[in-house]
């Protein structure tokens, strides 16, 4: 018999040189403790006995408790297990549905994160000068009193618009605050690095084109092709999205059961990512270029008459006519019936108008009132142009068909850098099979942010695959970001769009912004009986989409309330508008995640106060803040998850240290001690303003209320009782043909038009007034926004025959994620360091050679704005004109051990490169952070950048951090 | 039994959360790994390409070269459940094992001049939920079995007779060694290579 004595170790690791960092993570003695125990070694050496004593449980002794990972966007649930308080193991919670007990190395290395020895436990005022990182601790009384005080004295000073608030960047939980803090505050301007660069394009568009859910993977937003049973997708487009590496655990997950039940992919993405390699047909496009290889898919299903022409007919404004006078008011919109047949009536309700198509039954121009397809008087024609009456028009068909026109296979292959061939493999499996088109950041990070999504999503609607089984867009019950009613159940009143704010939120809250759906008179009516109860906050919000920052060129905005990002640079630097002077930040490392970071970091000097929080410091909060709020991590802080299929989990308070917060506090409890330092109101802020809970026993509440449970004890000791929350009925389809109560026609969607609008002509409206979110006062107009997906090549162009082409920079770079960060957040966490050192660059091997580099050489990336380092990875899965990078900051610059720390966030930070002026996408105002033009020459490895595993030692927990005490609330 | 891992690489993305996971369960020091994921390829020219991702441990050989090396008898192979373990108390750090292995899947770490290795686990076997490695366990593709291939009724026996005899791959094998481990990989994702170059991540001296 042999005795095994497995080599186990203790999981603390003391170094010499985190001693150092622990400064400021290390807790003040005693404060605020519940229990103290005594600093343990968390685990125990096991003996293991190979074959007389029975083996004993390996959880044995340890508390079980079910939580949510935060560690992206989608939350997979996750169990964590406990010895004497402290999170000793975590796996994922096999009961999930799509995630099915996955765990991905970012949910997994929070083990290390929330010890870390960068943790920030107490609120901190910057001692030194901006840069230098030297912290003193405070009271969260004084650190609270401290920010207010600078808000409250610059709004006196310099007005409401000197304040500004911002989130992003390290996993975003703060968007509702960031977005109403300012209206507390009586200021317009927020802003945050994704939004026009990270999902607003696609989920906004979605609202606008159908008034349903969008098609993003990488959001949560498509659950349908994961359903476990009854499953009825057989194809999945995946358009620039990689959700193996993104969204590992659950939609990369998901995808992975589908590969494996036979389902076929198409996967669009210039980089060989996991889905391209398992995908039946990769299309590596050309960065930038999606539009175009968009409009060949349009010309090859139209000229093959591949679409779902009786859908298409009946369910998208597609037959419409367009006015194509430019003198004309409607000058790009649909003609109504009553404009050009003076003796029409309408039999619709006002809230649904009639239009006008050319009618094949006729063979001439008709009205075309809303009705089943079964009830039509007309047969209308797609794509038809003529005249009538002296005037020319053409049908919304017929202007994509002629858009689409030049794209052929050939001409597609040519400029996208694909081939014939395999661009029409992609689009026969894509017709051929049930499913849908899924998508995720790629398109927002470019001057084609909008039309990538109306090219995607008019795709899926000439193919008819909209409120259906197996395909991508669906409108489901429930959900974080549905608008319908919380019981799923379909309504039987006229489908309405809400606008401004997550299910049109703020519009009911201060009178503000149409709802689409509803006539020009009833959204008068609305408006002015809002007027009469709140008139004065309504004029006040009004007033603030007016003044928002870049709001008249960029007014897709409004849809998340957020600034022009640009902009609101240039107003810092200038002055002009209006000066924003103390800032307020909510989560993440924005010198990593801003565009163009240096031209950030060169107007820190003119802003006068800033205020950061997140649970560790990042090169944002050591260069430029002032005062850091610490936060909890998710081991810590109470939330809902973001849904798996129909189900909602619990994200569990599993421990706490120190005197960290949920994300939403610091700002709350900032607002209430403005308010009382300002005798009760803030002069020219807006009620209720910030919508945040002030006290952990409020967040508590509001989950227990989410998950259905009393009160949050039930809920935390009962937690199998509540959880996973079943959304009832949250599977719908063929809402449209539902039979609407009101009017006895079909409920059809929350549009304009009540059909699909392909030709998405809320965006011409948007455009001239601001319309449907500034309102009722409108916006400066600006010159029109194209309502289809029409061809854009990229500024920076690595075609030489292009404009924007310069030989100086040869390579086109594109980037996007590698698994073991989300956003800016893990940098610090050393298994993810190890296995991913340092920044890469991915180069194909001919093009490498040509410049005399090999795989691992250091390399030098230069742009038009700025030039940082990274270790080529050579590959044959990117293009040799294209080079792949993944974002990157290094938090080892700073370390204590460090001779001369730097910031952390020039060396080897792709957003050095990036690119953010104009031109932006039109109605978004997205720059460019992917699909510019760069050199590359071979370098070397620049000071402070660790890569060897034994340098990310400091980073790994330390005993202290180990040993603090349980805390109680803070607040 | 023959207490083994099954892996589908038709699955395996390559993500690493395995890694991490072996790590944080068998509290791994940095710079020392019981398993590793590599890409083989991409093989061909852009953009005719195809790769697929190798993750590789200890193959739990039915002829260990490590124990037939080891010269204090500190590897072993635990006859009850069939996995080939190291004795730390044994091992004297001497790295002769590294010899007979030709997989480099074990790693002698400096700190505890201990050779290590994986265990699948060893000290999850008498886990309730049943003994479930945490590499297994938390997957993000379901690409990683685990169970015993003398049990016709195994999940990595079922996943090997659903693959078919031409989709099941073993690791190359000089020493004849006849390692354990089977690979699922079917040609349409892309072709099996016999002795696999992995793409690796390193700072250049």
């Amino acid at each position: 018999m042999t005795k095994s004595n497995l080599t186990r170790r203790s999981f603390v690791k003391v170094s010499a040189l985190a001693g150092a960092a622990t400064a400021i993570g290390a807790s003040m003695a005693g404060c605020m403790s519940e229990s103290a125990p005594a600093p343990e070694e968390p685990a125990k050496e096991t003996t293991a006995t190979a074959e007389s004593a029975p083996a004993e449980d390996s959880k044995a002794g340890l508390t079980k408790m079910r939580t949510s990972c935060h560690g992206c966007i989608q939350m997979c649930p996750a169990i964590a297990y406990l010895k004497d308080g402290v999170v000793v193991k975590l796996e994922g919670d096999p009961e999930a549905p799509v995630s099915r007990g996955s765990l991905c190395i970012k949910g997994l290395n929070q083990l290390h994160t929330m010890y870390s020895p960068r943790r920030v436990l107490h609120p901190l005022r910057r001692a030194g000068e901006r840069g230098e990182n030297k912290w003193e601790v405070i009271s969260w009384d004084e650190a609270i009193t401290e920010a207010a005080t600078h808000i409250k004295d610059a709004i006196d000073k310099y007005g409401n618009y000197a304040f500004f608030a911002s989130v992003g960047g390290g996993g975003s939980y703060s968007f509702m605050e960031a977005m109403t803090l300012p209206m507390a505050f009586g200021s317009p301007t927020v802003f945050e690095p994704g939004c026009a660069q990270c999902y607003l394009p696609r989920w906004a568009l979605s609202k606008l084109f159908y008034g349903g859910d969008d098609q993003s993977i990488a959001d949560n937003a498509v659950q349908e092709i994961f359903k476990p049973e009854d499953n009825q997708t057989e194809v999945v487009v995946i358009w620039g999205a990689q959700p193996s590496v993104s969204e590992t655990a659950e939609s990369g997950r998901g995808m992975a059961e589908l590969r494996a039940a036979g389902v076929k992919t198409v996967v669009v993405d210039p980089n060989f990512s996991p889905d391209a390699v398992k995908a039946d047909v990769w299309l590596p496009v050309r960065p930038g270029s999606d539009t175009k290889l968009l409009l060949s898919w349009f010309r090859y299903i139209f000229e093959n008459k591949l679409y779902d022409e009786e859908f298409t007919k009946y369910w998208t404004n597609l037959p419409f006519l367009i006015d194509m006078d430019e003198k004309s008011e409607r000058y790009k919109l649909p003609v109504l019936a009553q404009d050009i047949f003076p003796d029409f009536k309408q039999t619709t309700p006002e809230n649904t108008p009639a239009y006008v198509c050319f009618d094949l039954k006729t063979n001439q121009v008709a009205p075309f009132e809303y009705s089943a397809p079964a009830d039509a008087v007309v047969d209308p024609e797609i794509f038809w142009a003529g005249e009538y009456e002296g005037k020319s028009y053409k049908t919304a068909g017929q202007i994509y068909k002629e858009e689409a026109d030049p794209w052929t296979l050939e001409k597609t292959a040519e400029e996208c850098w694909l081939q014939a061939d395999k661009i029409e493999e992609a689009i026969k499996l894509y017709v051929e099979n049930n499913g849908g088109i899924a998508n995720g950041v790629a398109s927002d990070m470019t001057e084609s942010a909008s039309q990538v999504p109306l090219g995607c999503m008019g795709l899926d609607s000439i193919m008819g695959r909209i409120n259906k089984p197996g395909v991508t867009m669906t409108q489901k019950g429930g959900g974080y970001f549905a608008a319908e009613s919380e019981t799923g159940e379909t309504k039987s009143i006229r489908p309405v769009t809400y606008n401004n704010g997550f299910g049109g939120m703020f519009s009911d809250m201060y009178g503000i912004g149409a709802v689409i759906g509803l006539s020009d008179a009833q959204n008068e009516e609305r408006i002015k009986a809002m007027a009469e109860t709140n008139g004065e906050m309504q004029k006040r919000h009004n007033q603030l989409l007016v003044d928002r920052l870049g709001m008249k060129d960029h007014k897709g905005l409004y849809a998340w309330c957020h600034s022009h990002i640009p902009t609101v640079r240039n107003a810092i630097a200038t002055g002009e508008p209006f000066k924003p002077r103390v800032w307020f930040d909510m989560s993440g490392n924005k010198l990593a995640m801003l565009g163009n970071a240096k031209s950030w970091y060169d107007v820190f000097p003119e802003v006068d106060y800033i205020i950061g929080q997140y649970p560790m410091l990042t090169s944002f909060h050591i260069e430029a803040c002032d005062l850091v709020f610490p936060l909890r991590e998710w081991l810590e802080e109470p939330m809902v998850n973001m849904t798996q299929l129909d189900t909602q989990w619990l994200q569990n308070e599993c421990t706490h240290i120190g005197e960290t917060v949920s994300h939403s506090i610091p700002a709350a409890q900032v607002v209430n001690k403005c308010r009382e330092m300002w005798g009760g109101e803030i002069p020219g802020g807006l009620m209720p303003g910030l919508l945040a809970s002030a006290t952990e026993a409020e967040v508590k509440q509001g989950v227990a209320d989410t998950l259905g449970a009393p009160d949050w004890e039930t809920l935390q000791a009962n937690t199998d009782e509540y959880v996973p929350f079943v959304t009832p009925n949250y599977w719908n389809y063929g809402q449209h043909e539902q039979i609407c109560d009101e009017d006895g026609l079909p409920s059809g969607f929350a549009t304009e038009s009540r059909k699909i609008e392909t030709y998405c002509q809320m965006l011409i409206k948007m455009a001239r007034t601001g319309y449907p979110y500034c309102y009722p006062e409108p916006q400066e107009a600006c010159a029109d926004y194209s309502p289809i997906c029409c061809a854009i090549e990229p500024a920076e162009s690595p075609m030489e025959s292009a404009e924007g082409y310069d030989a100086e920079y040869p390579f086109v770079l594109t980037s996007g994620r590698v698994p073991y960060f989300h956003h800016g957040t893990m940098r610090h966490a050393p298994f993810s360091r190890e296995l991913f050192p340092t920044a890469e660059i991915r180069i194909n091997p001919a093009s490498a050679k040509e410049l005399g580099i090999e795989h691992m050489d250091w390399v030098k990336v230069t742009s038009r704005r700025g030039e940082v380092h990274a270790r080529a990875y050579l590959t044959e899965g990117v293009n040799p004109k294209t080079v792949w990078m993944e974002r990157f900051w290094n938090p080892e610059c700073y370390d204590a051990s460090q001779a001369n720390p730097t910031g952390g966030w020039l060396e080897c930070n792709v957003n050095v490169l990036t690119k953010n002026d104009a031109p932006f996408n039109e109605v978004y105002g997205s720059y460019t952070n992917r699909g510019f033009t760069v050199k590359i020459e071979k370098s070397t490895r620049p000071e402070n950048i660790w890569v060897e595993p034994e340098e990310f030692a400091p980073f790994l927990p330390t005993s202290e951090m180990l040993a603090e005490p349980q805390t109680k609330d803070v607040f | 039994m023959k207490n083994c891992l099954v892996i589908d690489l038709d699955r395996c993305s390559g993500c690493d959360s395995c890694v991490a996971a072996c790590k944080l369960e068998n509290e791994i020091d940095l710079g020392v790994k019981f398993t590793r994921v590599n890409a083989v390829g991409p093989t061909g020219t852009f953009p005719d390409i195809e790769m697929y991702w190798l993750p590789m441990q200890c193959q739990q050989c039915e002829n260990p070269g490590c124990i037939e090396v080891c010269p204090t008898g500190a590897s072993y192979r635990d006859e009850a459940t069939g996995v080939v373990l190291v004795n730390a108390d044994d091992c004297i750090g001497c790295e002769t094992c590294l010899t007979g292995c030709p997989y480099n899947v074990r790693t002698l770490n400096p700190n505890t001049n201990v050779v290590e290795k994986c265990t699948l686990c060893f000290h999850r076997r008498g886990d309730e939920a049943g003994w479930e490695p945490a590499c297994v366990h938390n997957c993000c593709c379901g690409a990683r079995l685990f169970g015993d291939l003398d049990d016709p009724e195994s999940d990595v026996s079922k996943a090997i007779a659903a693959a078919g005899e031409e989709n099941v791959h073993h690791i190359y094998d000089p020493a004849s060694l006849a390692p354990s481990t089977a690979y699922i990989l079917h040609e349409k994702v892309a072709a099996w290579v016999e002795e696999p170059e992995e793409v690796e991540r390193y700072e250049k001296k």
